[in-house]
């Protein structure tokens, strides 16, 4: 309608975000999914060839030992296994341990990749740590870059720069193409194998992507919380978020997070409060759980839920191992096992 | 404050926008806007045309006036029953020829012309309803047609008669008196307007025919579905059309003594556009006759003053052709979208800034800290009971609580298994309450206080308080009657949340923080109902000091409880006793010690506390975002506090858990037990209380032992 734009001027344009449909149908799948270990903040999946790998807090974990395989002065945020068996380490701090060596002067490494024998690191930030990544979504920011480090010298180049943290990267395997997920832009984003121009793969998603991770048919990929409408109007409400930013809590802000509501000081919304003991799970919510499974040419096929009512939130890492879709909730404290074929019916 | 604070706070606290949102949502609003047009066109026209006002020229103004409301009354009636019609101009044309050729012509009486014109008048309109209502022509076309061919025969008679009528010596004084004469000063075509206008407009609103037309023109297949016969409406509302058209078209003709090629020359735009441009919907169904006749005077003192005022023909047209655009795209868009609007433009926040208040959190060195205490309670009626805003038990330990059906449910005492429906009122009950003669008395919300006897039968006590004569709103209705007490004297107290919301959309009171709550009182005696205080943000639980001399109230949004003194020296007033606390206050009642229970709806989040210094944030919020996507307090967290006469508290109770008791409305100690419930819970709990004394019940505290 021609009046619109103009009413819009009056009224305020309303806020929308891309719906969960097609192959982002909601089920419960990732919510009723096998528990593998319960274990504090799981992130940072990986495979070396004989048993799955995680992190926890500052300690990589070999998945049912309970011994970790080693510790690190700080938590870990990122970690990539080459197909030699090289570990590379990503910490809060910034620093990025691969193999004996310190990586210096990045901020907030997210994601790491190898690549042939180069490692791809996503510095997701120059403003914050990792950790504090909701600081950077909050405060509008796009700093982001993606490197790319000769493992053998040791020199670096910037691939790309400018990006709105950048929290997930993989490498195709047969094309000259570099695969990111750019968070605070909600899409999957490419760039070719020596730098250049950003273009979309798959942009409007429903919620924040995180890591992706190459299977047999495609890709894994972890979306670590929701779009929320009131959290799209406080990002466009530049007095408020001043203030909240400034006042209050970052636990307690109108921001998406990894963990299902559990404080009373937590912002709620109409459509959240429970009635006659139902927590609807259509609510809208700040975090979630979702994996989506994509194809080569990375469009979704399959994605598997833990929704408002759930517990398994805070998806950031998820990978294939023989057939099974081993996953890290790290705002549920769980790893939990999906059969893949589940995906393809 | 900052400066932007102290800014906000100016523009929201003391303009008062949210009158906008009120006034839309009053029925009168739809007149509003052609009132105002109506009043500014003439009063400036009045202004530009020296003389408009003097009394002949109002005269003379009239009689065309009242002609021209005539036809656009009957217009009305066939738009309201969903046509259209276009051959209002030659019916009114062919009625004045048949009226001045009966006269001068062939010399008949001046009530035989007035049948002639009348009758014409009736044919045509019943040629238009047949084909249209019986025959199911398009109504467009069709009138078209009968306008084109009754101009044409018009024109044919008027040619070979017009020498003959105008070569006539015959008079008539009363068709003299008719066309120029007046009555106390007003002409006759105006008086017939209005009387006309009157008939027509009580016919409309208050007959079975007029309610047909309105049904016809809402929704036909509706109509014709519960049995109205619509055809036989239709055919109707054409034939009164082509009758009025008539009637007109004989006033035209005694007041010109004559017909012309020009008469009723373009009357059918003029028409239409005055019952359009009068707020009355094309599409059928919505309009009155008011309307009609706020249009026909626009138009028509828009049309003749600019004709005074020397423009031609032209500019004219090209003036009716504007309005005609411009009401068209408001009965379209407009009326279509108000209620939209409405809800754009209805909540309206308000500056607040919430006082710094103690930590809740469990195991914080706090008065207030919570605990998982109301966690594992004894559910009674668990998925049978919804929504038990307050519990009570009477004298024998029933229980009873209202539910959101609109009815009170009274459990079986000693296990509480068994239940019955005590009563059915309706609305939702909140509040509950027993007098000395062991009346369950409520406060239903949305309709007001109500006794229920002991054999369960229901009165109405009272609907309504003192009418403030400022407020758009009508505020002497009870909207959200919240939470009421029992004085020594059998005076009732209760409160009155909001006069901004219904009792279901409470919550969202909260977004808008406006003081609109009241402590009312209802006295027996005289049946009458009195404000005692007002401009509380959201008035709610009310309890009667252990001594009967004062009483609390709570203030939830501004999380505060006040003492409102019935007696004493400060009699008549009242004082907070408890303010800045972590949650939101409900419903208070006694305990057994001499303390207070309160319960918490809610739990302040500091979130929304800073949303509530961001007015502007709010309201914008409550414009983009879909009211599911709404900032709220935390209502998924409450619980239940102790305090003492003085505002110490004693001590708090809670669910972390969210599981049997998220939110709290309400509490109740008897013998030794504490009944929870919440408004939007499905369940009532059962708490054993520690030391408490196990033979103190509410109505012997309240009425003393059984007599």
């Amino acid at each position: 309608m021609i009046f619109d734009p103009i009413l819009d001027f009056f009224r305020g344009k309303a806020v929308t975000i891309p719906p969960m449909d097609g192959a982002l149908k909601p089920n419960t799948l990732l919510e009723d999914a096998k528990i593998l270990a319960n274990v504090a903040r799981p992130d940072c999946l990986a495979y070396d060839g004989a048993s799955v790998i995680y992190a926890s807090g500052n300690a990589l974990h070999r998945l049912g030992v309970e011994e970790p395989v080693n510790t690190y002065g700080s938590v870990i945020t990122a970690l990539a296994i080459s197909p030699r068996g090289q570990l590379a380490v990503g910490l809060n701090s910034g620093a990025v341990m691969l193999g004996g060596e310190t990586l210096t002067g990045f901020t907030c490494p997210t994601a790491l990749c190898f690549a042939g024998d180069d490692l791809l690191v996503c510095n997701g930030s120059e403003n914050v740590a990792a950790e504090n990544w909701v600081t950077d979504l909050m405060g509008h920011k796009a700093s982001g870059s993606i490197w790319r480090v000769d493992a053998t010298a040791g020199s670096r180049v910037c691939l790309a720069r400018g990006l709105a943290y950048p929290n997930g990267v993989v490498a195709e395997a047969q094309s000259k193409r570099i695969v990111f997920s750019e968070s605070w832009r909600h899409r999957l984003a490419v760039i070719p194998a020596n730098g250049g121009a950003v273009t979309s793969v798959l942009p409007r998603l429903p919620a924040y992507p995180c890591r992706i991770t190459p299977t047999p048919s495609g890709y894994l990929l972890a979306l670590f919380a929701p779009l929320n409408r009131l959290v799209e109007f406080v990002l466009q409400e530049d007095d408020y978020r001043a203030d909240m930013l400034r006042e209050i809590e970052s636990r307690y802000w109108i921001a998406p997070t990894l963990t299902a509501a559990h404080s009373f000081l937590e912002p709620l919304q109409n459509g959240g409060v429970k009635s006659m003991g139902v927590h609807k799970p259509w609510s809208p919510t700040r975090s979630y759980g979702l994996l989506v499974t994509l194809d080569a040419d990375f469009r979704p096929v399959s994605s598997f839920h833990s929704r408002a009512n759930g517990r398994y939130h805070g998806v950031t890492s998820a990978i294939e191992v023989a057939g099974n879709y081993i996953v890290a909730s790290k705002g549920g404290n769980a790893i939990l096992s999906i059969d893949a074929r589940v995906g393809e019916s | 404050m900052s400066t932007r604070e102290q800014f906000q706070r100016w523009r929201y606290n003391f303009i008062p926008d949210h009158l906008i949102g009120e006034i839309l949502s009053k029925r009168w609003a739809d007149n509003a806007i052609p009132f105002l047009a109506m009043v500014v066109t003439v009063i400036g026209f009045g202004t530009a045309i020296p003389g408009f006002f003097k009394p002949n020229s109002l005269v003379e103004s009239t009689r065309q006036l009242g002609e021209f409301s005539i036809v656009v009354t009957g217009l009305t009636v066939v738009m309201l029953a969903g046509g259209i019609d276009l051959s209002v101009s030659s019916i009114f044309a062919l009625a004045a020829f048949a009226a001045v050729s009966g006269l001068f012509i062939l010399d008949l009486p001046v009530w035989a012309c007035l049948l002639a014109a009348v009758g014409v008048g009736a044919i045509c309109g019943a040629i238009n309803g047949y084909l249209i209502g019986y025959m199911r022509l398009r109504a467009f076309l069709t009138t078209l047609v009968t306008l084109v061919i009754g101009r044409a025969i018009y024109d044919i008679l008027i040619v070979n008669f017009a020498a003959q009528v105008q070569q006539s010596d015959i008079t008539s004084e009363v068709w003299d008196f008719i066309g120029d004469g007046k009555i106390l000063g007003f002409s006759v075509s105006i008086i017939t307007a209005v009387v006309i206008a009157i008939v027509a407009h009580i016919a409309l609103t208050r007959s079975r025919p007029g309610w047909h037309i309105l049904a016809v023109g809402g929704s036909r297949r509706s109509a014709h579905n519960s049995g109205i016969k619509v055809r036989q409406t239709v055919f109707m509302s054409y034939v009164i059309s082509g009758m009025c058209a008539g009637l007109a078209g004989f006033l035209i003709a005694c007041r010109l003594s004559g017909a012309g090629p020009g008469t009723g020359l373009n009357l059918e735009i003029l028409a239409i556009t005055a019952a359009v441009v009068g707020g009355n919907s094309l599409g059928g169904g919505r309009g009155s006759v008011a309307k009609a006749i706020m249009g026909a005077i626009i138009v028509l003192v828009m049309n003749n003053g600019l004709i005074r005022l020397g423009y031609g023909t032209g500019t004219n047209q090209m003036v009716l052709g504007l309005m005609l655009a411009v009401a068209v795209t408001i009965d379209i868009r407009w009326l279509k979208n108000r209620h939209k609007v409405l809800n754009e433009v209805y909540v309206t926040p308000i500056y607040h800034k919430m006082g710094e208040t103690l930590s809740a959190l469990p195991g914080d060195a706090s008065p207030y800290a919570l605990n998982n205490r109301i966690s594992k309670t004894e559910y009674i009626g668990l998925g049978e009971l919804e929504g038990p805003e307050d519990v009570i038990l009477d004298r024998d330990d029933h229980l009873y609580c209202g539910t959101r059906h609109g009815e009170i449910v009274r459990f079986f005492a000693p296990d509480y298994k068994r239940s019955e429906i005590f009563a059915h009122i309706g609305g939702f009950p909140l509040g509950l309450a027993f007098d000395r003669q062991g009346n369950l008395l409520t406060c239903v919300g949305a309709m007001g206080l109500y006794g229920v006897s002991p054999k369960g039968e229901v009165t109405q006590l009272s609907a309504e308080t003192d009418r403030t004569y400022t407020s758009i709103v009508d505020d002497a209705r009870l909207r959200d009657p919240n939470d009421l007490d029992v004085g020594p004297d059998g005076k009732i107290y209760f409160t009155d949340s909001t006069t901004r919301y219904d009792a279901h959309d409470w919550a969202i009171d909260s977004i808008e923080g406006r003081p609109t709550g009241r402590l009312l009182v209802y006295d027996p005696a005289t049946g009458k109902t009195r404000t005692l205080l007002d401009k509380y943000r959201y008035a709610n639980g009310v309890c009667m000091a252990h001594d009967g001399k004062s009483l609390f109230f709570a203030e939830s949004w501004a999380c505060r409880v006040h003492r409102y003194w019935i007696e004493g020296p400060k009699a008549g007033t009242a004082e907070c006793v408890i303010k800045d606390m972590p949650g939101y206050p409900d419903n208070i009642n006694r305990a057994s010690d001499g303390n207070y229970w309160m319960a918490w709806l809610g739990m302040r989040t500091p979130s929304f506390d800073l949303a509530l210094r961001h007015p502007g944030f709010r309201k914008r919020m409550s414009r983009r975002l879909p009211q599911d996507e709404w900032l709220f307090p935390n209502i998924n967290t409450g619980g239940v506090v102790k305090f003492s006469g003085d505002g110490t508290i004693v001590e708090t109770l809670g669910d972390m858990t969210g599981q049997s008791h998220p939110m709290v409305t309400s509490m109740r100690e008897h013998k030794g037990y504490l009944y929870v419930g919440g408004i939007l819970n499905n369940r009532i709990g059962r708490l054993k209380l520690d030391g408490a004394d196990t033979a103190w019940t509410g109505p012997t505290s309240y009425w003393g032992k059984r007599s």
